[in-house]
């Protein structure tokens, strides 16, 4: 297609290239001599990117619905089993209860974190003494790797000497055994999740809040509007498109929540804190069921392209 | 509201400092109270970070006493010694620091490169592999990180540090972040370098990295941190403990020495440092780094 449209013009070209002198000849060919060039050099470029997505994300993303229709214990040869993996996933309780947790933690985390972090955005904006030293305060906790944060965490969690129950203590409430029952240990996930994920939604924030025109706030002051106000009517409205993206990329991060849960609590106890992803990597490398493995992994990735075209559809009409 | 408007302007044209006073106050005092509660905020997201930091200076059976010791009674400086001898720590250290450095090092070429292609040659279908290209980071990885894998064993690279530098040495995150930047170089400068020309690799070495120091500096930030703290990847492909990064290392040695509480706060300390130090020195250049990857997104 590309080559049967510059081909005849390109062929004229060379024929009255010789006649033009070499100084004017730069300017006046580039639509098709350097043009086809410059449509190689393009190519040439993104060439190696796209090949290596290809080879190590879309060939994988295929062989993963191949590979949830078979029975794949990587020491023999894959044997066709159709949808019996998936059968087995339905009548599965752990994975469900999987299923069932991913959306908890994905529905508590991704609001509450965001609210903090649009309230701490909004306060850092207000060009503080030592805004940057709060900033990267906030931030400091999503640079941190899980493991190495976990052990404090456990601490906090922990029923006999942690700082939880020995704050609750102080205002009279009963402690509990936090990540030990599972009724509430997947409070204690969801906490630490939270208390990760203030720090880059906090900067999208802070960089959306400086594109916000001040003259709308300066308008709304002599019209007599509150901070509290303001706050809603102008700010909040503004941020929508930022919220938006934020929102997106806060549930495919949750839904990919892995560290948390395999350093705090091993899926426990009685399965109360496993994770979709956590399932996906007991099935394949602790289990060796490949093809297993593979169909939750389809099931994981359509349940987040369901959750997000839902919130997506959610957040912009909204807008509108 | 139509009152208001309309009764506003005529004291505020004689007056404008009486007004400002009651206003300036009530400032303040928001201010204050401003300064105070995210002092308290930060005060709590800080407070795990204290807590490891002092611990890693406790004896073991401080660590977990009760009630609760925010600061040592005696300092143990000779956790910071022991840990070596306990613990593979430089192995994970340096294999960590192998990794971090190559895929980065990679990432900011290949990022850098692609990212030219993708935002200031023109080509056919340019725009639409781009928008395929840049959807894959909305792919979740544990949904293909089978066959990946399966793939990765079957050319052998499985359990060497290969496996995780051929994953991770091109990311479409850092083609996005660098397109993004490259996207605000005026267009005038690449087409009067072309006039002038230069190819289109000079243009890129030439004209448009010299200029994206400052993207290239927060991809390299965001990259370095993010192969760093890395667990699932190297879970899975480094099975050999002489491969282990530090956070699987850190995990081994918990389970491992679990009734040696100090030295694993020691062990968590040295593995957070180096990050929180590029982390304070570089701050600047992660802001960026999101800002102008989330805004225009």
């Amino acid at each position: 297609m590309t080559d049967l449209r510059a081909a005849p013009s390109n062929a004229s070209r060379t024929s009255d290239r010789a006649a033009v002198p070499r100084a004017l000849r730069s300017a006046a060919p580039r639509q098709s001599r350097s043009g086809r060039k410059m449509r190689r050099a393009g190519w040439l470029m993104v060439a190696p990117s796209i090949a290596h997505i290809g080879l190590w994300t879309a060939i994988p993303v295929i062989a993963t619905f191949a590979l949830s229709l078979t029975d794949y214990n990587v020491f023999s040869a894959p044997r066709w089993i159709g949808l019996e993996n998936y059968v087995e996933i339905w009548g599965d309780p752990t994975f469900r209860k999987a299923t069932w947790n991913t959306v908890v933690y994905t529905f508590w985390t991704v609001p509450v974190s965001m609210a903090i972090a649009v309230v701490i955005a909004v306060a850092l904006n207000q060009k503080l003494k030592l805004q940057n030293w709060y900033r990267a305060a906030f931030f400091l906790p999503q640079v941190t790797a899980t493991v190495a944060i976990a052990m404090v965490w456990l601490w906090i969690y922990n029923p006999q000497q942690g700082l939880l129950n020995a704050a609750l203590a102080v205002v009279g409430i009963p402690g509990q055994a936090w990540l030990a029952d599972p009724d509430w240990a997947l409070w204690g996930v969801i906490l630490v999740g939270v208390w990760q994920g203030i720090g880059i939604k906090m900067l999208i924030y802070i960089a959306a809040l400086q594109n916000i025109d001040e003259s709308l706030y300066e308008a709304a002051s002599i019209d007599g509007a509150s901070a509290v106000r303001k706050f809603f009517s102008i700010t909040l409205p503004m941020l929508k498109p930022a919220t938006f993206f934020v929102f997106v990329i806060s549930i495919i991060g949750a839904f990919q929540v892995f560290d948390q849960v395999y350093v705090l609590t091993d899926g426990g106890p009685a399965n109360s804190t496993t994770m979709m992803t956590y399932e996906v990597y007991r099935s394949a490398f602790q289990n060796f069921r490949m093809g297993m493995a593979s169909a939750q992994s389809v099931l994981l990735f359509a349940f987040l392209l369901v959750v997000t075209l839902v919130s997506r559809r959610a957040t912009r009409s909204d807008a509108e | 509201m139509a009152i208001t408007t309309a009764v506003r302007p005529i004291p505020e044209i004689g007056s404008p400092l009486p007004r400002r006073r009651p206003r300036s106050t009530k400032k303040t005092v928001g201010r204050v109270l401003g300064y105070v509660a995210l002092g308290l905020a930060a005060a709590g997201v800080l407070l795990p970070f204290f807590w490891m930091v002092m611990s890693s200076l406790k004896t073991n059976n401080a660590v977990f006493s009760v009630p609760i010791q925010w600061i040592p009674e005696t300092f143990v400086w000779s956790n910071y010694v022991d840990i070596w001898q306990k613990s593979d720590m430089s192995t994970w250290l340096k294999n960590t620091m192998v990794l971090s450095l190559a895929v980065t090092a990679l990432q900011l070429l290949t990022g850098s490169f692609a990212a030219y292609g993708f935002s200031k040659v023109r080509f056919p279908g340019r725009d639409v592999l781009f928008l395929v290209y840049v959807g894959t980071i909305a792919v979740p990885w544990q949904a293909y990180m089978i066959p990946q894998f399966i793939l990765m064993s079957k050319l052998h690279l499985s359990n060497t540090l290969w496996s995780i530098v051929a994953l991770q040495a091109f990311g479409a995150f850092g083609v996005f972040l660098m397109k993004q930047f490259y996207e605000t170089v005026p267009e005038e400068l690449s087409e009067a370098a072309r006039i002038d020309g230069l190819s289109e690799y000079g243009i890129y070495r030439r004209i448009i990295l010299p200029l994206s120091v400052p993207a290239l500096a927060s991809l390299t930030l965001l990259t370095f941190v993010n192969t760093w703290n890395d667990y699932l990847g190297p879970l899975i492909y480094l099975r050999d403990p002489n491969l282990w990064t530090i956070q699987l290392g850190l995990k081994s040695f918990v389970s491992q020495y679990n009734a040696e509480y100090a030295l694993i706060m020691t062990g968590s300390v040295l593995s957070v440092l180096p990050i929180a130090i590029i982390f304070m020195v570089g701050q600047r250049y992660f802001v960026e780094g999101i800002a102008t990857s989330g805004l225009k997104g």
